[in-house]
């Protein structure tokens, strides 16, 4: 009897699964694996919407276009450059916020609702907001920078510049993250180690360099690949910011696809640089991967 | 005993020993200041009558304070459509997001599943982490056409789904992970389903993780801008793609521009101080699992 109704109820709970799991299933196929698919497939042709007739199968020539293309490799080389100085920026500020706050009981709730702040706010909403205050005219940073006999600096307007203003405004929203992330790893970590070393009279900066920072290490990894990986994502603050100029001084790979493929409909090559752009993604977290392995491979 | 001498050492020989008191001090001074000021000057410019927020020099407090500036954008700017569909967008999100995800979250901790279909989904997560949501774009555009979802919120929900639903699966296979199995076991002996346990043994357990990360859904999607940019055209504006709106007009109107990212960003900051705590937990667990 028992063994009937077992056999009964795992028949049912394997059909139920499989329902539980359908809805994600389908909702992936139809907005991941298939346009990640036909992505793929569009990259092997000349195909542009405004030009539908001259549609034909061009093989890799998309692929090797990139590479003669003078914006693409700028897109590319301007998205490596946002990306590694943001992320080292937002690292070294953040760590350092970190183990400020670290040891503080007074202030830290309050204060970690408060870092909480830029890094919850829409992307574009930071954006606008810099833009009104790095306006070189009214905006009020040249204004308080007057005070320190700053000159007006075009915070946007100069191509030499326009590149730093976004990672400032990137490093503005993020290294709270870090911080607060950092921050609950030293909080986590057994109080023993700590006062191990006190009691064995070690320095502060001891402390950090052989206790703290080999401790918190994977996660400062994790962060540090996260940010990375989101750094070359950016697209909302260089969409209200700058539009990529001026000139192409900002123009990264996100913002290029998105002018190429939806902007001038050139679905061929916007779908071939695409492709390349998840591989170059891939490689970088393996990358991280690696190095978190061998971190943990330490520590353990 | 030995708590209290702990706690002595604890008190006296603080990390921060190394940077010193007052220079703490100042670094959260300035800390907060930079932090703050950005939101500050985001409110004051909303409350300026035009002839203050083009000011030179800037004007540090609104002499004038008006509340013109969301007069003009609910007027001139949509402000309600854009609500209604940032409101709509996030809710029905979160709402999917969070009973699909844990039903198969349920299904991969508790179901009878082939091994295999789980090492798909941990593969995916892993890659989605990895590829730029620009990456579909093209592809996702011309499906949503095809599918003539263009310029409706039901594209946005379902493109949001897809985006969250990664993560919010990691996290509750967790969550489901932890509930305590005897419970399970118990009731799956009384005869239960899979169904009838998802929804009254096990579920309910995980309740309070569930609500973090349908907060940690429900933020993102109201936050989200590309797809929002590319897949609505005019009626199905959330507000973010509103307020970039300001910034491809010729002239920048400062005050209705900053109205509108108060509007934006209130609610997500009232969220998250609603609900700090799981916020905090839920964004490092989000950001370090997996």
């Amino acid at each position: 009897m028992l063994v009937t109704r077992t056999l009964y109820q795992s028949r049912t709970d394997k059909a139920l699964s499989w329902v539980f799991v359908l809805p994600v299933i389908l909702i992936l196929l139809a907005t991941a694996f298939i346009p990640l698919g036909w992505g793929l497939y569009l990259s092997f042709f000349r195909y542009k919407l405004n030009l539908p007739s001259a549609t034909a199968f061009i093989g890799l020539k998309n692929y090797l276009d990139i590479f003669s293309d003078e914006l693409t490799l700028r897109s590319l080389r301007n998205n490596a450059v946002f990306a590694g100085l943001s992320v080292s920026v937002e690292l070294l500020v953040g760590i350092v916020l970190a183990m400020i706050l670290s040891d503080d009981r007074r202030f830290s709730r309050v204060l970690v609702s408060i870092l909480m702040v830029p890094m919850i706010i829409a992307p574009v909403v930071a954006g606008t907001l810099w833009r009104m205050m790095l306006d070189r005219t009214y905006g009020v940073v040249n204004y308080l920078l007057s005070f320190l006999g700053v000159p007006g600096i075009s915070w946007i307007g100069d191509p030499k510049i326009a590149l730093y203003t976004i990672v400032l405004v990137d490093a503005w929203q993020f290294i709270p993250f870090v911080a607060v992330l950092v921050l609950s790893s030293i909080k986590a970590m057994p109080r023993s180690f700590l006062d191990a070393a006190r009691v064995d009279g070690a320095s502060p900066w001891k402390v950090f360099w052989s206790i703290i920072l080999p401790v918190t290490s994977p996660v400062i990894i994790i962060v540090a690949m996260l940010r990375f990986i989101d750094a070359f994502k950016v697209f909302d603050t260089i969409f209200v910011m700058t539009g990529g100029g001026p000139g192409n001084a900002t123009e990264m790979l996100p913002t290029y696809i998105y002018r190429q493929g939806i902007k001038f409909l050139n679905i061929g090559y916007s779908s071939a640089t695409a492709v390349l752009f998840v591989i170059l993604m891939s490689a970088i977290a393996l990358v991280f991967q690696r190095l978190r392995d061998r971190q943990l491979l330490r520590i353990g | 005993m030995a708590r209290h001498a702990a706690g002595a050492i604890r008190r006296d020989q603080q990390l921060s020993t190394f940077l010193g008191r007052p220079v703490k001090y100042v670094v959260i001074a300035v800390l907060l200041a930079i932090i703050l000021f950005p939101l500050y000057w985001l409110v004051s410019n909303s409350f300026k009558p035009e002839q203050e927020y083009y000011h030179k020099p800037p004007i540090m407090v609104p002499i004038h304070p008006t509340t013109q500036n969301f007069v003009d954008i609910v007027v001139n700017r949509g402000l309600f459509t854009g609500l209604k569909n940032s409101l709509l967008i996030a809710v029905f999100t979160t709402l999917c997001t969070v009973l699909f995800g844990s039903l198969a979250s349920y299904a991969l901790v508790n179901g009878v599943l082939p091994r295999r279909l789980k090492h798909v989904f941990a593969w995916w997560f892993l890659i989605q982490k990895m590829y730029p949501a620009i990456v579909v774009a093209v592809p996702v555009f011309y499906i949503i056409r095809s599918l003539q979802l263009m310029d409706r919120v039901a594209a946005l929900v379902l493109m949001n789904t897809s985006f969250n639903l990664p993560l919010v699966i990691l996290l509750m296979v967790g969550f489901y992970q932890e509930a305590p199995f005897e419970v399970e076991e118990q009731s799956m002996l009384d005869g239960c389903n899979l169904l009838q346990r998802w929804f009254y043994i096990t579920t309910p357990m995980v309740r309070a993780g569930m609500i973090a990360t349908g907060m940690l859904t429900f933020v993102a999607s109201w936050n989200e801008f590309l797809y929002a940019v590319i897949l609505t055209i005019v009626r199905a504006k959330p507000l973010t793609v509103l307020i970039a709106g300001f910034i491809t007009d010729k002239a920048l109107v400062w005050g209705p521009m900053a109205a509108m990212g108060c509007v934006v960003v209130l609610p997500v900051v009232v969220i998250m101080w609603a609900m700090q705590r799981d916020f905090v937990s839920g964004v490092s667990a989000g950001a370090l699992k997996g």
